[in-house]
Protein backbone atom coordinates (compact mmCIF):
# COMPACT_ATOMS: atom_id res chain seq x y z
CA UNK A 1 0.00 0.00 0.00
CA UNK A 2 1.30 3.46 -0.88
CA UNK A 3 0.54 6.89 0.50
CA UNK A 4 -2.13 8.75 -1.49
CA UNK A 5 -2.35 12.56 -1.52
CA UNK A 6 -5.75 13.81 -0.40
CA UNK A 7 -5.14 17.58 -0.56
CA UNK A 8 -3.28 20.52 0.95
CA UNK A 9 -3.23 20.57 4.74
CA UNK A 10 -4.60 24.12 4.58
CA UNK A 11 -7.84 22.72 3.11
CA UNK A 12 -8.59 20.95 6.38
CA UNK A 13 -9.20 23.42 9.24
CA UNK A 14 -8.60 22.44 12.85
CA UNK A 15 -10.96 21.04 14.04
CA UNK A 16 -12.69 19.37 11.10
CA UNK A 17 -13.69 15.98 9.73
CA UNK A 18 -13.84 15.53 5.96
CA UNK A 19 -14.83 12.67 3.70
CA UNK A 20 -12.01 11.87 1.26
CA UNK A 21 -11.54 9.06 -1.24
CA UNK A 22 -8.40 6.99 -0.86
CA UNK A 23 -7.84 4.20 -3.35
CA UNK A 24 -11.62 3.87 -3.92
CA UNK A 25 -12.33 3.70 -0.17
CA UNK A 26 -14.31 6.31 1.78
CA UNK A 27 -12.07 7.68 4.53
CA UNK A 28 -12.79 10.36 7.08
CA UNK A 29 -9.80 12.68 7.47
CA UNK A 30 -9.81 14.37 10.84
CA UNK A 31 -7.80 17.41 11.87
CA UNK A 32 -8.00 17.84 15.62
CA UNK A 33 -5.75 19.53 18.20
CA UNK A 34 -2.96 19.89 15.67
CA UNK A 35 -2.96 16.28 14.53
CA UNK A 36 -4.34 14.49 11.48
CA UNK A 37 -6.12 11.15 11.75
CA UNK A 38 -7.74 8.92 9.12
CA UNK A 39 -10.41 6.30 9.76
CA UNK A 40 -12.68 4.22 7.57
CA UNK A 41 -15.74 6.40 7.17
CA UNK A 42 -17.92 3.55 8.35
CA UNK A 43 -19.46 2.96 11.75
CA UNK A 44 -19.00 -0.72 12.52
CA UNK A 45 -22.43 -0.88 14.12
CA UNK A 46 -24.75 0.23 11.35
CA UNK A 47 -22.48 1.43 8.55
CA UNK A 48 -23.21 5.08 9.26
CA UNK A 49 -20.94 7.85 7.92
CA UNK A 50 -18.60 8.97 10.72
CA UNK A 51 -17.65 12.11 8.81
CA UNK A 52 -21.17 13.43 9.45
CA UNK A 53 -20.89 12.85 13.19
CA UNK A 54 -19.72 15.08 16.05
CA UNK A 55 -15.97 15.38 16.63
CA UNK A 56 -14.51 15.89 20.10
CA UNK A 57 -10.91 17.14 19.68
CA UNK A 58 -10.20 17.05 23.42
CA UNK A 59 -11.51 13.54 23.95
CA UNK A 60 -9.99 12.55 20.59
CA UNK A 61 -13.19 10.79 19.55
CA UNK A 62 -15.68 10.93 16.73
CA UNK A 63 -19.25 9.69 17.09
CA UNK A 64 -21.60 8.08 14.60
CA UNK A 65 -24.50 10.43 13.82
CA UNK A 66 -27.02 7.58 13.83
CA UNK A 67 -26.72 5.90 17.21
CA UNK A 68 -23.87 7.74 18.93
CA UNK A 69 -21.18 5.05 18.98
CA UNK A 70 -17.81 6.70 19.68
CA UNK A 71 -14.51 5.77 18.08
CA UNK A 72 -10.94 6.60 19.11
CA UNK A 73 -9.32 8.87 16.53
CA UNK A 74 -5.91 7.24 16.72
CA UNK A 75 -6.70 3.54 16.91
CA UNK A 76 -10.24 3.42 15.55
CA UNK A 77 -11.27 1.44 18.64
CA UNK A 78 -14.96 1.35 19.48
CA UNK A 79 -15.30 3.14 22.81
CA UNK A 80 -19.04 3.04 23.40
CA UNK A 81 -22.05 0.95 22.49
CA UNK A 82 -23.69 0.11 20.19
CA UNK A 83 -20.44 -0.41 18.25
CA UNK A 84 -18.27 -3.24 19.50
CA UNK A 85 -15.66 -3.54 16.75
CA UNK A 86 -12.97 -1.05 15.78
CA UNK A 87 -13.15 0.79 12.50
CA UNK A 88 -9.95 0.73 10.49
CA UNK A 89 -7.40 3.43 11.35
CA UNK A 90 -5.05 4.48 8.56
CA UNK A 91 -1.62 6.10 8.45
CA UNK A 92 -1.45 9.86 7.84
CA UNK A 93 1.48 12.17 7.26
CA UNK A 94 1.98 15.71 6.01
CA UNK A 95 4.75 16.35 3.49
CA UNK A 96 5.39 19.65 1.73
CA UNK A 97 2.02 20.88 2.91
CA UNK A 98 0.18 17.90 1.41
CA UNK A 99 -1.77 15.42 3.49
CA UNK A 100 -1.00 11.80 2.55
CA UNK A 101 -2.95 8.74 3.65
CA UNK A 102 -1.97 5.10 3.44
CA UNK A 103 -4.68 2.48 3.90
CA UNK A 104 -4.02 -0.12 6.54
CA UNK A 105 -5.64 -3.52 6.24
CA UNK B 1 -9.97 -0.23 -25.83
CA UNK B 2 -9.80 3.52 -26.40
CA UNK B 3 -12.57 5.97 -27.00
CA UNK B 4 -13.21 9.65 -26.63
CA UNK B 5 -15.56 10.96 -23.99
CA UNK B 6 -17.22 13.97 -25.53
CA UNK B 7 -20.41 14.29 -23.57
CA UNK B 8 -20.43 17.36 -21.35
CA UNK B 9 -22.35 16.25 -18.34
CA UNK B 10 -26.06 15.88 -17.86
CA UNK B 11 -27.34 19.44 -17.97
CA UNK B 12 -29.85 21.14 -20.28
CA UNK B 13 -27.28 21.62 -23.05
CA UNK B 14 -26.26 17.97 -22.94
CA UNK B 15 -29.91 16.94 -22.96
CA UNK B 16 -30.70 19.16 -25.94
CA UNK B 17 -27.68 17.76 -27.79
CA UNK B 18 -28.89 14.23 -27.09
CA UNK B 19 -32.38 14.98 -28.41
CA UNK B 20 -30.90 16.53 -31.54
CA UNK B 21 -28.90 13.37 -32.19
CA UNK B 22 -31.89 11.04 -31.89
CA UNK B 23 -34.52 10.13 -34.42
CA UNK B 24 -37.35 8.75 -32.35
CA UNK B 25 -41.13 9.19 -32.05
CA UNK B 26 -42.36 12.48 -30.60
CA UNK B 27 -44.12 10.72 -27.74
CA UNK B 28 -40.81 9.25 -26.60
CA UNK B 29 -39.16 12.65 -26.77
CA UNK B 30 -41.99 14.04 -24.62
CA UNK B 31 -41.34 11.30 -22.08
CA UNK B 32 -37.65 12.20 -22.03
CA UNK B 33 -38.44 15.89 -21.50
CA UNK B 34 -40.74 15.05 -18.62
CA UNK B 35 -38.08 12.86 -17.01
CA UNK B 36 -35.34 15.43 -17.55
CA UNK B 37 -37.36 18.15 -15.88
CA UNK B 38 -37.78 15.91 -12.86
CA UNK B 39 -34.10 14.92 -12.94
CA UNK B 40 -32.93 18.53 -13.05
CA UNK B 41 -34.91 19.38 -9.93
CA UNK B 42 -34.43 16.23 -7.88
CA UNK B 43 -31.76 15.65 -5.23
CA UNK B 44 -29.62 12.55 -5.14
CA UNK B 45 -30.72 9.96 -2.60
CA UNK B 46 -28.91 10.33 0.71
CA UNK B 47 -28.14 8.19 3.71
CA UNK B 48 -31.09 9.86 5.43
CA UNK B 49 -33.44 7.94 3.11
CA UNK B 50 -34.39 4.57 4.58
CA UNK B 51 -33.76 2.81 1.27
CA UNK B 52 -30.27 4.30 0.97
CA UNK B 53 -29.06 4.42 4.55
CA UNK B 54 -26.84 1.36 4.03
CA UNK B 55 -25.64 2.34 0.57
CA UNK B 56 -23.09 5.14 0.50
CA UNK B 57 -22.95 7.01 -2.82
CA UNK B 58 -21.20 10.14 -1.58
CA UNK B 59 -18.14 9.32 -3.69
CA UNK B 60 -20.23 8.90 -6.85
CA UNK B 61 -19.70 11.82 -9.26
CA UNK B 62 -22.03 11.56 -12.24
CA UNK B 63 -20.17 14.13 -14.33
CA UNK B 64 -17.09 11.92 -14.41
CA UNK B 65 -18.92 9.51 -16.71
CA UNK B 66 -20.16 9.88 -20.27
CA UNK B 67 -21.04 7.80 -23.29
CA UNK B 68 -18.15 7.78 -25.76
CA UNK B 69 -19.10 9.07 -29.19
CA UNK B 70 -16.53 6.94 -30.98
CA UNK B 71 -17.91 3.91 -32.73
CA UNK B 72 -17.15 0.94 -30.51
CA UNK B 73 -15.92 -2.41 -31.71
CA UNK B 74 -17.90 -5.56 -31.07
CA UNK B 75 -16.66 -7.45 -28.02
CA UNK B 76 -14.25 -10.31 -28.64
CA UNK B 77 -15.99 -12.65 -26.21
CA UNK B 78 -19.64 -13.34 -27.06
CA UNK B 79 -20.42 -13.78 -23.37
CA UNK B 80 -20.30 -16.44 -20.68
CA UNK B 81 -23.95 -17.37 -21.11
CA UNK B 82 -23.56 -18.22 -24.80
CA UNK B 83 -21.15 -21.09 -24.35
CA UNK B 84 -22.61 -24.23 -25.84
CA UNK B 85 -25.94 -22.56 -26.59
CA UNK B 86 -27.69 -22.48 -29.94
CA UNK B 87 -29.02 -18.92 -29.88
CA UNK B 88 -32.05 -17.61 -31.71
CA UNK B 89 -30.67 -14.09 -31.78
CA UNK B 90 -28.47 -11.61 -30.00
CA UNK B 91 -28.00 -7.92 -29.25
CA UNK B 92 -24.65 -6.47 -28.22
CA UNK B 93 -23.74 -3.00 -27.08
CA UNK B 94 -20.43 -1.45 -26.07
CA UNK B 95 -20.27 1.73 -24.00
CA UNK B 96 -23.92 2.45 -24.70
CA UNK B 97 -23.60 2.04 -28.47
CA UNK B 98 -25.33 -0.80 -30.29
CA UNK B 99 -22.69 -2.81 -32.15
CA UNK B 100 -24.46 -5.95 -33.29
CA UNK B 101 -27.94 -7.49 -33.48
CA UNK B 102 -29.62 -10.39 -35.21
CA UNK B 103 -32.64 -12.66 -35.04
CA UNK B 104 -33.20 -15.94 -36.82
CA UNK B 105 -35.38 -15.70 -39.91
CA UNK B 106 -37.66 -18.39 -38.51
CA UNK B 107 -38.46 -16.35 -35.40
CA UNK B 108 -38.84 -13.15 -37.39
CA UNK B 109 -41.36 -14.91 -39.61
CA UNK B 110 -43.42 -15.77 -36.52
CA UNK B 111 -43.66 -12.08 -35.68
CA UNK B 112 -41.02 -12.07 -32.95
CA UNK B 113 -39.27 -8.73 -32.56
CA UNK B 114 -35.79 -8.63 -31.04
CA UNK B 115 -33.16 -5.96 -31.41
CA UNK B 116 -31.80 -2.64 -30.30
CA UNK B 117 -34.28 -0.33 -28.60
CA UNK B 118 -33.71 2.62 -30.95
CA UNK B 119 -34.38 0.63 -34.12
CA UNK B 120 -37.38 -1.08 -32.58
CA UNK B 121 -38.86 2.26 -31.62
CA UNK B 122 -38.32 3.61 -35.10
CA UNK B 123 -39.84 0.59 -36.84
CA UNK B 124 -42.42 -0.67 -34.34
CA UNK B 125 -43.06 2.34 -32.11
CA UNK B 126 -46.85 2.07 -32.34
CA UNK B 127 -46.81 -1.57 -31.26
CA UNK B 128 -44.47 -0.95 -28.35
CA UNK B 129 -45.93 2.32 -27.15
CA UNK B 130 -48.70 0.86 -24.95
CA UNK B 131 -46.19 -1.32 -23.11
CA UNK B 132 -43.72 1.53 -22.64
CA UNK B 133 -46.45 3.86 -21.43
CA UNK B 134 -47.40 1.41 -18.70
CA UNK B 135 -44.34 2.72 -16.85
CA UNK B 136 -43.60 -0.68 -15.37
CA UNK B 137 -40.49 0.95 -13.91
CA UNK B 138 -41.61 4.29 -12.56
CA UNK B 139 -39.51 6.87 -14.44
CA UNK B 140 -39.59 9.19 -11.45
CA UNK B 141 -38.94 6.65 -8.69
CA UNK B 142 -35.64 8.30 -7.78
CA UNK B 143 -32.98 10.40 -9.47
CA UNK B 144 -31.32 7.37 -11.05
CA UNK B 145 -34.63 6.33 -12.64
CA UNK B 146 -35.06 9.90 -13.90
CA UNK B 147 -31.51 9.93 -15.27
CA UNK B 148 -32.16 6.73 -17.18
CA UNK B 149 -35.57 7.83 -18.48
CA UNK B 150 -34.14 11.11 -19.79
CA UNK B 151 -30.73 10.07 -21.10
CA UNK B 152 -31.00 6.39 -22.10
CA UNK B 153 -29.20 5.67 -25.35
CA UNK B 154 -29.30 1.94 -25.90
CA UNK B 155 -31.04 -1.19 -24.83
CA UNK B 156 -33.05 -4.05 -26.21
CA UNK B 157 -36.58 -5.05 -26.99
CA UNK B 158 -38.01 -8.55 -27.11
CA UNK B 159 -41.61 -8.88 -28.25
CA UNK B 160 -43.20 -12.31 -28.63
CA UNK B 161 -46.69 -12.41 -30.16
CA UNK B 162 -49.63 -14.33 -28.76
CA UNK B 163 -49.14 -18.08 -28.66
CA UNK B 164 -45.62 -18.07 -30.10
CA UNK B 165 -43.04 -20.21 -28.37
CA UNK B 166 -39.38 -19.25 -28.83
CA UNK B 167 -37.41 -22.43 -28.28
CA UNK B 168 -33.89 -21.08 -28.71
CA UNK B 169 -32.60 -18.70 -26.04
CA UNK B 170 -31.95 -15.11 -27.02
CA UNK B 171 -28.92 -13.27 -25.72
CA UNK B 172 -28.06 -9.68 -24.78
CA UNK B 173 -24.57 -8.49 -23.89
CA UNK B 174 -23.65 -5.04 -22.60
CA UNK B 175 -19.97 -4.19 -22.33
CA UNK B 176 -18.21 -1.24 -20.75
CA UNK B 177 -14.84 -0.70 -22.39
CA UNK B 178 -13.59 2.87 -22.31
CA UNK B 179 -12.36 4.48 -19.12
CA UNK B 180 -15.18 6.33 -17.36
CA UNK B 181 -17.79 5.47 -19.94
CA UNK B 182 -21.48 5.37 -19.13
CA UNK B 183 -24.07 2.83 -20.21
CA UNK B 184 -27.63 4.05 -19.75
CA UNK B 185 -29.75 1.26 -21.15
CA UNK B 186 -33.32 0.05 -21.13
CA UNK B 187 -34.68 -3.44 -21.65
CA UNK B 188 -38.28 -4.12 -22.56
CA UNK B 189 -39.63 -7.66 -22.79
CA UNK B 190 -43.23 -8.28 -23.79
CA UNK B 191 -44.67 -11.79 -23.94
CA UNK B 192 -48.22 -11.78 -25.12
CA UNK B 193 -50.80 -14.34 -24.01
CA UNK B 194 -49.51 -17.91 -24.20
CA UNK B 195 -46.07 -16.89 -25.46
CA UNK B 196 -42.86 -18.43 -24.20
CA UNK B 197 -39.22 -17.32 -24.34
CA UNK B 198 -35.82 -17.53 -22.65
CA UNK B 199 -33.70 -14.41 -22.52
CA UNK B 200 -30.11 -14.41 -21.31
CA UNK B 201 -28.74 -10.98 -20.41
CA UNK B 202 -25.25 -10.29 -19.22
CA UNK B 203 -22.92 -7.41 -18.59
CA UNK B 204 -19.15 -7.35 -18.68
CA UNK B 205 -16.16 -5.04 -18.65
CA UNK B 206 -13.48 -5.15 -21.31
CA UNK B 207 -10.77 -4.52 -18.74
CA UNK B 208 -10.38 -5.01 -15.02
CA UNK B 209 -9.41 -1.46 -14.17
CA UNK B 210 -11.58 0.87 -16.27
CA UNK B 211 -14.04 2.79 -14.14
CA UNK B 212 -17.57 3.00 -15.49
CA UNK B 213 -21.21 3.71 -14.83
CA UNK B 214 -24.26 1.66 -15.62
CA UNK B 215 -27.67 3.10 -14.90
CA UNK B 216 -30.35 0.85 -16.31
CA UNK B 217 -34.00 -0.06 -16.36
CA UNK B 218 -35.52 -3.46 -17.12
CA UNK B 219 -39.23 -3.99 -17.74
CA UNK B 220 -40.65 -7.48 -18.18
CA UNK B 221 -44.30 -7.98 -19.14
CA UNK B 222 -45.42 -11.61 -18.95
CA UNK B 223 -48.91 -11.96 -20.35
CA UNK B 224 -51.63 -14.43 -19.34
CA UNK B 225 -50.45 -18.04 -19.64
CA UNK B 226 -47.09 -16.81 -20.91
CA UNK B 227 -43.80 -18.20 -19.66
CA UNK B 228 -40.56 -16.25 -19.42
CA UNK B 229 -37.18 -17.40 -18.23
CA UNK B 230 -34.97 -14.39 -17.72
CA UNK B 231 -31.36 -14.55 -16.64
CA UNK B 232 -29.34 -11.51 -15.70
CA UNK B 233 -25.62 -11.98 -15.04
CA UNK B 234 -24.02 -8.81 -13.70
CA UNK B 235 -20.32 -9.23 -14.22
CA UNK B 236 -18.91 -5.69 -14.43
CA UNK B 237 -15.42 -5.16 -13.10
CA UNK B 238 -14.95 -3.86 -9.57
CA UNK B 239 -14.63 -0.22 -10.69
CA UNK B 240 -18.16 0.15 -12.05
CA UNK B 241 -21.04 1.95 -10.36
CA UNK B 242 -24.19 -0.03 -11.09
CA UNK B 243 -27.67 1.35 -10.51
CA UNK B 244 -30.73 -0.46 -11.83
CA UNK B 245 -34.47 -0.56 -11.56
CA UNK B 246 -35.89 -3.89 -12.67
CA UNK B 247 -39.52 -4.87 -12.60
CA UNK B 248 -41.66 -7.70 -13.95
CA UNK B 249 -45.44 -7.95 -14.11
CA UNK B 250 -46.99 -11.38 -14.53
CA UNK B 251 -50.51 -11.93 -15.85
CA UNK B 252 -53.07 -14.61 -15.07
CA UNK B 253 -51.48 -18.07 -14.93
CA UNK B 254 -48.26 -16.60 -16.27
CA UNK B 255 -44.91 -17.97 -15.13
CA UNK B 256 -41.65 -16.16 -14.57
CA UNK B 257 -38.31 -17.64 -13.62
CA UNK B 258 -35.87 -14.82 -12.95
CA UNK B 259 -32.27 -15.63 -12.12
CA UNK B 260 -29.72 -13.05 -11.10
CA UNK B 261 -26.00 -13.51 -10.79
CA UNK B 262 -24.34 -10.53 -9.15
CA UNK B 263 -20.58 -10.76 -9.14
CA UNK B 264 -19.15 -7.43 -10.23
CA UNK B 265 -19.43 -3.70 -9.56
CA UNK B 266 -17.71 -1.39 -7.14
CA UNK B 267 -21.11 -0.45 -5.79
CA UNK B 268 -24.45 -1.80 -6.96
CA UNK B 269 -27.90 -0.67 -5.97
CA UNK B 270 -30.60 -2.72 -7.63
CA UNK B 271 -34.33 -2.70 -7.10
CA UNK B 272 -35.84 -5.95 -8.31
CA UNK B 273 -39.61 -5.99 -8.25
CA UNK B 274 -42.04 -8.71 -9.28
CA UNK B 275 -45.76 -7.95 -9.43
CA UNK B 276 -48.18 -10.86 -9.76
CA UNK B 277 -51.16 -9.03 -11.18
CA UNK B 278 -53.20 -11.93 -12.55
CA UNK B 279 -54.59 -14.79 -10.50
CA UNK B 280 -52.72 -18.11 -10.33
CA UNK B 281 -49.51 -16.47 -11.56
CA UNK B 282 -46.14 -17.73 -10.43
CA UNK B 283 -42.66 -16.24 -9.99
CA UNK B 284 -39.44 -17.91 -8.97
CA UNK B 285 -36.56 -15.56 -8.23
CA UNK B 286 -33.02 -16.86 -7.81
CA UNK B 287 -30.05 -14.76 -6.82
CA UNK B 288 -26.38 -15.68 -6.44
CA UNK B 289 -23.93 -13.06 -5.21
CA UNK B 290 -20.20 -13.35 -4.59
CA UNK B 291 -18.33 -10.28 -3.45
CA UNK B 292 -14.70 -9.51 -2.72
CA UNK B 293 -12.34 -6.59 -2.08
CA UNK B 294 -14.36 -3.54 -1.09
CA UNK B 295 -17.38 -4.31 -3.25
CA UNK B 296 -20.75 -3.16 -1.98
CA UNK B 297 -23.88 -4.73 -3.47
CA UNK B 298 -27.37 -3.74 -2.40
CA UNK B 299 -30.40 -5.63 -3.70
CA UNK B 300 -33.90 -4.56 -2.77
CA UNK B 301 -36.40 -7.22 -3.77
CA UNK B 302 -40.14 -6.85 -3.79
CA UNK B 303 -42.68 -9.61 -4.33
CA UNK B 304 -46.02 -7.94 -4.84
CA UNK B 305 -49.09 -10.15 -4.79
CA UNK B 306 -51.96 -8.25 -6.33
CA UNK B 307 -54.26 -11.17 -7.23
CA UNK B 308 -55.40 -14.41 -5.64
CA UNK B 309 -53.85 -17.88 -5.81
CA UNK B 310 -50.42 -16.61 -6.85
CA UNK B 311 -47.10 -18.12 -5.82
CA UNK B 312 -43.72 -16.47 -5.42
CA UNK B 313 -40.50 -18.07 -4.24
CA UNK B 314 -37.32 -16.06 -3.79
CA UNK B 315 -33.90 -17.41 -2.82
CA UNK B 316 -30.78 -15.23 -2.65
CA UNK B 317 -27.47 -16.78 -1.66
CA UNK B 318 -24.42 -14.63 -0.99
CA UNK B 319 -20.78 -15.36 -0.27
CA UNK B 320 -18.61 -12.51 0.93
CA UNK B 321 -14.85 -12.13 1.09
CA UNK B 322 -12.36 -9.49 2.25
CA UNK B 323 -14.00 -6.20 3.26
CA UNK B 324 -16.96 -6.52 0.93
CA UNK B 325 -20.48 -5.77 1.97
CA UNK B 326 -23.95 -6.79 0.82
CA UNK B 327 -27.36 -5.52 1.72
CA UNK B 328 -30.49 -7.47 0.92
CA UNK B 329 -33.86 -5.97 1.75
CA UNK B 330 -36.76 -8.18 0.78
CA UNK B 331 -40.43 -7.42 0.97
CA UNK B 332 -43.48 -9.59 0.35
CA UNK B 333 -46.47 -7.35 -0.14
CA UNK B 334 -49.90 -8.97 -0.30
CA UNK B 335 -52.85 -6.85 -1.33
CA UNK B 336 -56.28 -7.39 0.17
CA UNK B 337 -57.73 -9.25 -2.86
CA UNK B 338 -54.75 -11.61 -3.05
CA UNK B 339 -56.24 -14.43 -0.99
CA UNK B 340 -54.60 -17.88 -1.01
CA UNK B 341 -51.22 -16.35 -1.71
CA UNK B 342 -48.23 -18.64 -1.22
CA UNK B 343 -45.04 -16.59 -0.89
CA UNK B 344 -41.56 -17.30 0.39
CA UNK B 345 -38.32 -15.37 0.58
CA UNK B 346 -34.95 -16.43 1.88
CA UNK B 347 -31.45 -15.01 2.00
CA UNK B 348 -28.40 -17.01 3.07
CA UNK B 349 -25.04 -15.33 3.65
CA UNK B 350 -21.72 -17.12 3.92
CA UNK B 351 -19.11 -14.92 5.57
CA UNK B 352 -15.61 -15.82 4.38
CA UNK B 353 -13.62 -13.15 6.17
CA UNK B 354 -13.57 -11.36 9.48
CA UNK B 355 -14.20 -7.94 7.94
CA UNK B 356 -17.01 -8.59 5.46
CA UNK B 357 -20.55 -7.59 6.35
CA UNK B 358 -23.99 -8.72 5.21
CA UNK B 359 -27.19 -6.91 6.13
CA UNK B 360 -30.24 -9.07 5.59
CA UNK B 361 -33.63 -7.46 6.09
CA UNK B 362 -36.67 -9.54 5.14
CA UNK B 363 -40.12 -8.01 5.45
CA UNK B 364 -43.79 -8.89 5.15
CA UNK B 365 -46.73 -6.57 4.55
CA UNK B 366 -49.95 -8.53 4.36
CA UNK B 367 -53.45 -7.19 3.96
CA UNK B 368 -55.22 -10.43 3.01
CA UNK B 369 -56.26 -12.91 5.73
CA UNK B 370 -55.92 -16.30 4.04
CA UNK B 371 -52.32 -16.59 2.93
CA UNK B 372 -49.10 -18.45 3.58
CA UNK B 373 -46.16 -16.06 3.65
CA UNK B 374 -42.85 -17.03 5.17
CA UNK B 375 -39.35 -15.71 5.13
CA UNK B 376 -35.94 -16.60 6.46
CA UNK B 377 -32.38 -15.41 6.61
CA UNK B 378 -29.14 -17.04 7.74
CA UNK B 379 -25.66 -15.60 8.12
CA UNK B 380 -22.60 -17.50 9.26
CA UNK B 381 -19.05 -18.68 8.73
CA UNK B 382 -17.97 -21.92 7.10
CA UNK B 383 -18.80 -24.71 9.54
CA UNK B 384 -15.60 -25.93 11.21
CA UNK B 385 -17.03 -29.42 11.72
CA UNK B 386 -17.59 -29.72 7.96
CA UNK B 387 -14.01 -28.64 7.33
CA UNK B 388 -12.78 -31.14 9.90
CA UNK B 389 -14.80 -33.94 8.30
CA UNK B 390 -13.43 -33.14 4.84
CA UNK B 391 -9.89 -33.02 6.21
CA UNK B 392 -10.31 -36.44 7.76
CA UNK B 393 -11.07 -37.60 4.21
CA UNK B 394 -7.75 -36.29 2.91
CA UNK B 395 -8.61 -32.78 1.74
CA UNK B 396 -6.49 -29.81 2.74
CA UNK B 397 -8.21 -27.06 4.66
CA UNK B 398 -8.22 -24.85 1.58
CA UNK B 399 -9.71 -27.56 -0.60
CA UNK B 400 -12.35 -28.20 2.01
CA UNK B 401 -13.33 -24.55 2.18
CA UNK B 402 -13.55 -24.27 -1.58
CA UNK B 403 -15.70 -27.38 -1.76
CA UNK B 404 -18.05 -26.10 0.95
CA UNK B 405 -18.41 -22.70 -0.75
CA UNK B 406 -19.21 -24.37 -4.07
CA UNK B 407 -21.76 -26.53 -2.31
CA UNK B 408 -23.32 -23.47 -0.72
CA UNK B 409 -24.43 -22.28 -4.15
CA UNK B 410 -25.63 -25.70 -5.29
CA UNK B 411 -29.16 -24.98 -4.09
CA UNK B 412 -29.32 -22.08 -6.54
CA UNK B 413 -27.86 -24.16 -9.38
CA UNK B 414 -30.43 -26.88 -8.72
CA UNK B 415 -33.23 -24.39 -9.32
CA UNK B 416 -31.83 -23.14 -12.62
CA UNK B 417 -33.26 -25.16 -15.48
CA UNK B 418 -30.97 -23.82 -18.22
CA UNK B 419 -27.74 -25.80 -18.52
CA UNK B 420 -25.65 -22.97 -19.99
CA UNK B 421 -26.68 -20.67 -17.15
CA UNK B 422 -25.77 -23.27 -14.57
CA UNK B 423 -22.40 -23.72 -16.27
CA UNK B 424 -21.72 -20.00 -16.64
CA UNK B 425 -22.63 -19.13 -13.08
CA UNK B 426 -20.75 -22.14 -11.81
CA UNK B 427 -17.69 -21.14 -13.83
CA UNK B 428 -17.78 -17.54 -12.64
CA UNK B 429 -18.21 -18.53 -9.01
CA UNK B 430 -15.59 -21.26 -9.25
CA UNK B 431 -13.08 -18.66 -10.46
CA UNK B 432 -13.72 -16.68 -7.30
CA UNK B 433 -13.60 -19.74 -5.12
CA UNK B 434 -10.13 -20.44 -6.54
CA UNK B 435 -9.05 -17.06 -5.22
CA UNK B 436 -9.97 -18.02 -1.69
CA UNK B 437 -6.99 -18.07 0.58
CA UNK B 438 -7.03 -20.52 3.43
CA UNK B 439 -9.50 -19.51 6.07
Amino acid sequence: MTFHPVGPASDFPDPSSTLVEVDDAPVVLIHAAGHFYALDDVCTHDGGPLSDGPLDPEEKTIACPRHGAKFDLKSGAALTMPATKATAAHEVKVEDGQVLVRLVG
Amino acid sequence: MTATLTSQGYDQAAFDALLASLDEPAWMTDRRRDAFEAFANAPWPSSKDEEWMRTDIRLFKLDQFAKPDDAAAAPCDPGLLTHGVDLGGHVQSVDGNLVSEDLSAELAAKGVLFGGMQRMLAEHGDKLRPSIERDIVCPKYDRFAMLNAAFWTCGSVLYVPKGVSVEQPLHMLSVLGAEKSADLSRTLVVLEEGAEATLLAETASASTDAAGLHCGAIELIVGPNAKLRYVNLQNWNNKVWHFAHQKAVVGKQGQLQWTIGALGAKLAKVNQHVALEGSDAEAQVNGAMFTQGRQHLTYNTHQHHEASYCRSDLLYKTALQDKSRTVWRGMIKVDKPAQRTDAYQRNDNLMLSEHCRADSIPGLEIEADDVRCTHGSTSGRVDESQIFYAMTRGYTRQEAVRMIVSGFFQQIFDRITIQSVRDALGEAIAARVQDLSSL
